[in-house]
């Protein structure tokens, strides 16, 4: 895995930072504007002929333009640094996103979605671990599919690489297998949540409790519609939140079997997992609860939010490289598809099951 | 494991947080937000489009 580490003189530099990043953010930036005059000019072009074509949002435009792009052709070393800001942009749009939510969305939803995480996490982990052993995976890389599988993706996997002393190739396979399933659901899921005729609620939870990586989590809600985006991001939001208890636990688990540092300080370890945008999209939407805001500055908030989604719908889409993918060997990403089958149907199952009790 | 090969090439590209300041990639997007948001407040930011 590639990572664009700041040389001291470079952090030392605030312009160099700026030099170093902004080719690869203007490519997103670009990428994601196409995607959106994309979906624009068709749907304006429809209208004007009085054609019936189905609106393909913008975000699906974003992360193909971007597949293509990514798998088409040599990307210039000068864009990588620029193009991992997407992490950055997705949690700074998940913070303004809060102006969204009333603290009374947050609580209704949210603590459904905290009752559905619970389970959804307890299933996942039973499921990838009875998997990886059924299969014969290494136990460390069993243990990191079950994480990014139960949790959140790429931030669990690399949040427990340190924590449980993995290898770098072992997770590199889990980061692999999480990415490829990742890219077939935000195919799958928004044609499964249409065939079944799923609410824009019940579908944006079953997105943020099944699709493992929040990047694509959101953006596969987002591709369901806009309604579906935002809940997706609530759910999860509330599963990124446990992500410092199930890799505590982990750590704890294997120290137990003398592969791994023991957790001198738990408190600390909770803390420096914790996902700090989490608590960032709170206070926004306490503001906006508490009318810190007039309706145009949280519509301005909102829109923010939306074109910080932008560039990182074009970085997931560039991100994804799929030859480098099917490279990472079968078996993992046999265990991994068949957990995530299986996870999707359980989350599906208690979606509609909350869906029937609480009318999402 | 024959199926499974070593990895030599990326699959993501993943940027170390700046950390000149010890802070990490959550907080920097946290402390960014707050401050479009203050200057949505404030009315330095108005009418952001979409």
């Amino acid at each position: 895995m590639a990572t664009i580490a700041l040389s001291s003189q470079e952090a030392q530099n605030p312009l160099a930072n700026v030099v170093r990043y902004l080719p690869g953010v203007l490519l997103l930036a670009a990428i994601g504007f196409a995607g959106k005059l994309l979906e624009q000019s068709i749907n304006g072009y429809a209208k004007a002929h009085h054609l019936i074509i189905p609106n393909i949002e913008y975000v699906l435009w974003a992360i193909a333009i971007g597949l293509l792009i990514a798998n088409t052709l040599t990307i210039p070393k000068i864009f990588l640094p620029g193009i991992g800001t997407y992490e950055f942009w997705l949690k700074a749009g998940i913070v303004l996103l809060g102006a969204r939510f009333v603290v009374g969305d947050v609580l209704k939803l949210g603590g459904i979605s905290i009752g559905l995480v619970v389970l959804e996490i307890s299933g996942s982990l039973l499921l990838m671990t009875a998997l990886g052993r059924l299969f014969k995976l290494r136990p460390k890389l069993t243990t990191l599919l079950a994480i990014g599988s139960a949790v959140c993706g790429v931030s669990a996997i690399i949040a427990a690489k340190g924590a449980i002393d993995a290898d770098d190739e072992d997770s590199s396979f889990a980061i692999a297998a999480i990415l490829a399933l990742g890219a077939i659901a935000l195919v799958t899921f928004p044609l499964i949540g249409h065939a079944l005729h799923l609410s824009d609620n019940a579908y944006g939870l079953w997105s943020g409790l099944a699709v493992d990586n929040t990047a694509e989590s959101i953006a596969a809600g987002a591709l369901f519609s806009d309604a579906a985006g935002k809940v997706a991001v609530l759910a999860k939001t509330a599963r990124n939140a446990t992500i410092g208890f199930v890799v505590l636990g982990y750590a704890i688990y294997w120290a137990g079997r003398g592969q791994a540092e023991k957790v001198k300080n738990k408190g600390a370890f909770l803390w420096n997992k914790f996902p700090k945008f989490v608590l960032g999209f709170l206070v926004i939407s306490l503001l906006v609860s508490v009318h810190a805001f007039n309706k145009e500055q949280v519509g301005s908030l909102a829109n923010l939010s939306r074109w910080a989604f932008l560039l990182t719908f074009a970085g997931v889409g560039l991100r994804t490289n799929i030859r480098e993918m099917l490279k990472q060997g079968v078996r993992p990403f046999i265990v991994g598809a068949l957990g995530e089958v299986l996870i999707a149907g359980l989350t599906l199952g208690l979606v509609v099951g909350a869906n029937a009790l609480w009318k999402l | 494991m024959s199926d499974e090969k070593p990895v030599t090439q990326p699959v993501t590209y993943l940027v170390t947080p700046v950390t000149r300041l010890g802070l990490s990639l959550d907080v920097w997007a946290v402390l960014t937000s707050l401050l479009l948001a203050l200057l949505v407040r404030v009315g330095v930011l108005k009418h952001i489009p979409w």
